[in-house]
């Protein structure tokens, strides 16, 4: 029963997570271009019946507006959590191949952990220009060094387990080894891995377009709302980052949940 | 008085010397009104190009009625072939270091702004002298209507061969003869003045001043926490009003709109390495489509808070550009039919194709600007139903600069109280030079008119020609002719200002660069204990 109880809380976790999300994606598919459409004659309207949770400048519904900038932040993190996770692991490979690639990578990793990640960020985002696709390779190229560490270590761990030894003495091909032997052992790493790394990739996302290094101003990003929001917070416009802010808030405890109980689970 | 007693005289006396202390207390006023210059605060590089540089003088001041007004001139002609100007010095003018200004620093400026290609138009100067130590003359080619407005923007440098003279630094280190000296400049955040004490004129209230140079969000913030005196805020974001403060209108000819990339795509790039050319923007029927479809009450209420007016022409109000450029009310039927009429068919999509080309293009603004991303979004969202898709872009400055100065259409803003700025804008010499005719426009009959004008032998003969250039019946760079942009609106200039502050008579503020509040900085007083 002890066992039982971590599998059946990420079970449970991973349901409700799932049911968000495919609730976003769905959002997103029904709502069309309403987030971006505009109200001249309900600008900066407080939350009520007939604006649930009020209006920006230009009269459009925020409540679409977050929806839309929580879906855009989803799509982000997962393309930059798979992508860090495909560097991390290219890289841990690429380390167990001999003495002097591992110390290679090992400076690799070391390196970038030294370096504020923000700055890193911001750096990485500028030269590329901004917009999605920087974003995206940036907080991928920021993220991998943690993972990459946990996966090296693992790697090298299994390459001197016994079953690997005899398999390799049978004369099995490093293919059979690596794909019958390590990938299975090292998929559930890479599993939470990823989902660990997901919520620091929205947050990331989130605070490179927040400080305008990011996603366009045009975009319902998270980032831009809250940017916006704070032109307005002195007006009193509380909604504009209230509720945002709470969306995201909610996205990154919900999965920041998700992957502990995962990985208590696994 | 000679009822008075002593004492009750002494009384009145030492009541009054402690009431305009009292008044005269605040020594520092902090600014937060944006218009940090890149190039540092030298003239000879565009520092001042709209006047009032603060730190120098010009020859000449533009007056509330935009006549020219004695400055360090104080006599000034031009002779009969128009070809050569003769200036007469104040004697009592002094560079901040005290040493006196001269006719050869005059004439060291104009030889060095000539040959600085900054922002002052000195093409057609041949040559200055320096009579005597305060008579100057400056000799051109040819007449040039607008070369008073040089007299009237270019800040007089200390010249080189002099101690203290210009130099590569000066941007950063000025010195001029205007009401204050730089004190220290953190770029990116502060920049510190204090008095001029050899300056000519009154003695300004405050001996200093502070410039800070926040984004829009920091200056509001700031200016509810009550630590500016006076700041620029965007119209959107000044709908409430700190308690302490009261907001300031400042009317202008600062303007808004976007400007269209004219060529179509050939391969080509500029000096930059930007790419050059749009095949949407290029077809004259998207122009006037988007002209016509554009709502622009509707934008100054939305995007400007009702503090402004629709702009049709980059000169509104002005003598040089024509009464008869605008535009009633959008009118979506015609611009569907002028866009049909050229090919531009409607797809299942909502959007129109001509020829496979979708009438798709990125509207580019600054990321910064609130004003311009509001003004970006409304327009792209009022010529969507005529199937034009304006993909709103926010972008810094230096990538605008880098991508897509001359591909994209640019939210961008002018307006000057010299007809110079239509000649920048319009004429085919200046495509691709700056922000001005990034879009590369040229028409051979407009930089006719553009040439006429500068050589017209009278201000009103030349306006003739500058309206000409706008629409001569046949053609021309504005609404009816070319539509190379759709101006949207005209800004009034919004300040938060210290209730206290009493700032005079606000004049019509040119382009926001180049601190336009701070033209009658001399008349600004405090008037609170």
């Amino acid at each position: 029963m002890r066992q039982a109880q971590p599998r059946l809380r990420a079970a449970f976790s991973l349901g409700v997570t799932t049911l968000l999300v495919v609730g976003l994606v769905a959002s997103q598919w029904l709502l069309g271009d309403f987030p971006q459409q505009m109200q001249f004659n309900a600008r900066l309207a407080p939350p009520s019946v007939d604006h649930w949770l009020g209006t920006d400048a230009l009269g459009r519904e925020l409540w679409a507006r977050t929806l839309a900038g929580l879906a855009l932040s989803f799509w982000v993190g997962c393309l930059a959590a798979l992508l860090s996770t495909l560097i991390a692991l290219s890289l841990a490979a690429l380390a167990t191949l001999s003495a002097r690639l591992d110390a290679l990578v090992s400076l690799l990793i070391d390196t970038l952990l030294s370096v504020p990640h923000l700055i890193l960020l911001m750096l990485i985002a500028f030269a590329l220009g901004g917009g999605t696709q920087a974003v995206i390779i940036a907080v991928a190229v920021t993220h991998w060094p943690s993972l990459a560490r946990v996966l090296r270590a693992e790697l090298w761990q299994l390459r001197q387990a016994p079953y690997v030894r005899i398999s390799r003495a049978l004369g099995k091909s490093r293919w059979f080894v690596l794909h019958g032997h390590l990938l299975p052992h090292l998929l559930p790493h890479c599993l939470v891995g990823a989902l660990l790394l997901f919520p620091h990739a929205i947050l990331h996302e989130a605070a490179l377009t927040f400080l305008g290094f990011g996603l366009s101003p045009s975009q319902p990003a998270i980032g831009v709302l809250l940017a916006d929001a704070t032109r307005y917070l002195s007006g009193g416009y509380w909604w504009l980052g209230v509720f945002p802010g709470l969306g995201l808030l909610l996205m990154v405890l919900g999965f920041e949940r998700l992957s502990s109980q995962l990985r208590r689970a696994l | 008085m000679p009822g008075l007693p002593r004492p009750i005289l002494l009384g009145i006396t030492l009541s009054c010397l402690v009431a305009s202390t009292a008044v005269q207390a605040k020594e520092q006023l902090v600014l937060a009104i944006g218009g940090e210059p890149d190039q540092g605060f030298d003239p000879l590089l565009g520092w001042g190009q709209y006047g009032n540089p603060l730190f120098q003088s010009t020859l000449l001041s533009r007056g509330r009625d935009l006549t020219p007004q004695p400055e360090l001139a104080t006599e000034w002609s031009l002779s009969e072939d128009r070809l050569t100007w003769t200036l007469t010095l104040r004697d009592d003018a002094r560079f901040a270091d005290g040493t006196p200004l001269t006719a050869e620093d005059v004439a060291y400026t104009f030889h060095a702004a000539a040959k600085a290609g900054g922002r002052a138009d000195l093409s057609s100067l041949d040559h200055a002298q320096a009579v005597d130590e305060h008579t100057v003359t400056l000799h051109l080619r040819a007449p040039r209507i607008t070369f008073v407005d040089q007299l009237m923007t270019l800040g007089i440098v200390p010249n080189a061969e002099r101690d203290n003279g210009y130099s590569e630094q000066y941007g950063r280190q000025p010195l001029g003869s205007g009401p204050y000296q730089l004190v220290e400049w953190q770029e990116g955040e502060q920049l510190i003045v204090e008095r001029n004490p050899y300056f000519y004129g009154p003695t300004p209230a405050f001996e200093r001043l502070v410039f800070l140079f926040t984004g829009e969000d920091a200056t509001l913030s700031a200016a509810h926490a009550g630590q500016l005196d006076i700041a620029a805020v965007p119209p959107a974001l000044a709908t409430k009003v700190p308690a302490h403060m009261q907001r300031l209108i400042m009317e202008s000819v600062d303007n808004r709109g976007i400007l269209f990339p004219m060529q179509p795509v050939n391969g080509e790039h500029a000096a930059s390495g930007a790419p050059i050319g749009n095949d949407v923007t290029a077809d004259v029927a998207i122009r006037q489509a988007i002209n016509l479809a554009i709502d622009r009450d509707t934008l100054v209420e939305v995007a400007l808070q009702g503090y402004g007016r629709p702009a049709f022409g980059p000169a509104d109000g002005l003598p040089w550009s024509s009464r008869n450029e605008r535009l009633d009310a959008p009118d979506l039927a015609q611009a569907e039919a002028i866009l049909d009429a050229a090919g531009w068919r409607l797809g299942d999509d909502g959007l129109r194709y001509k020829e496979g080309l979708p009438a798709r293009f990125r509207l580019t603004y600054p990321s910064s600007d609130t004003t311009r991303q509001l003004l970006a979004e409304v327009s792209a969202e009022m010529v969507r139903p005529l199937g034009i898709e304006m993909q709103p872009t926010g972008r810094h400055w230096d990538e605008i600069q880098r991508e897509a100065l001359h591909q994209d259409a640019i939210m961008f803003g002018f307006g000057s109280h010299s007809p110079q700025e239509i000649y920048y804008l319009f004429h085919s010499q200046h495509a691709g030079n700056g922000f001005y005719n990034s879009g590369f426009y040229a028409n051979p009959e407009v930089d006719a008119h553009l040439d006429a004008a500068q050589a017209a032998d009278s201000i009103e003969q030349a306006n003739q020609y500058w309206q000409a250039a706008q629409w001569d019946g046949t053609t021309g760079y504005g609404l009816r002719g070319d539509s190379s942009w759709a101006w949207l609106v005209n800004l009034e200039h919004v300040y938060l200002a210290d209730t206290c502050l009493d700032v005079g008579e606000l004049g019509v503020a040119p382009h926001g660069h180049g601190w336009p509040i701070t033209a009658n900085l001399l008349e600004w007083r405090w008037t609170c204990d």
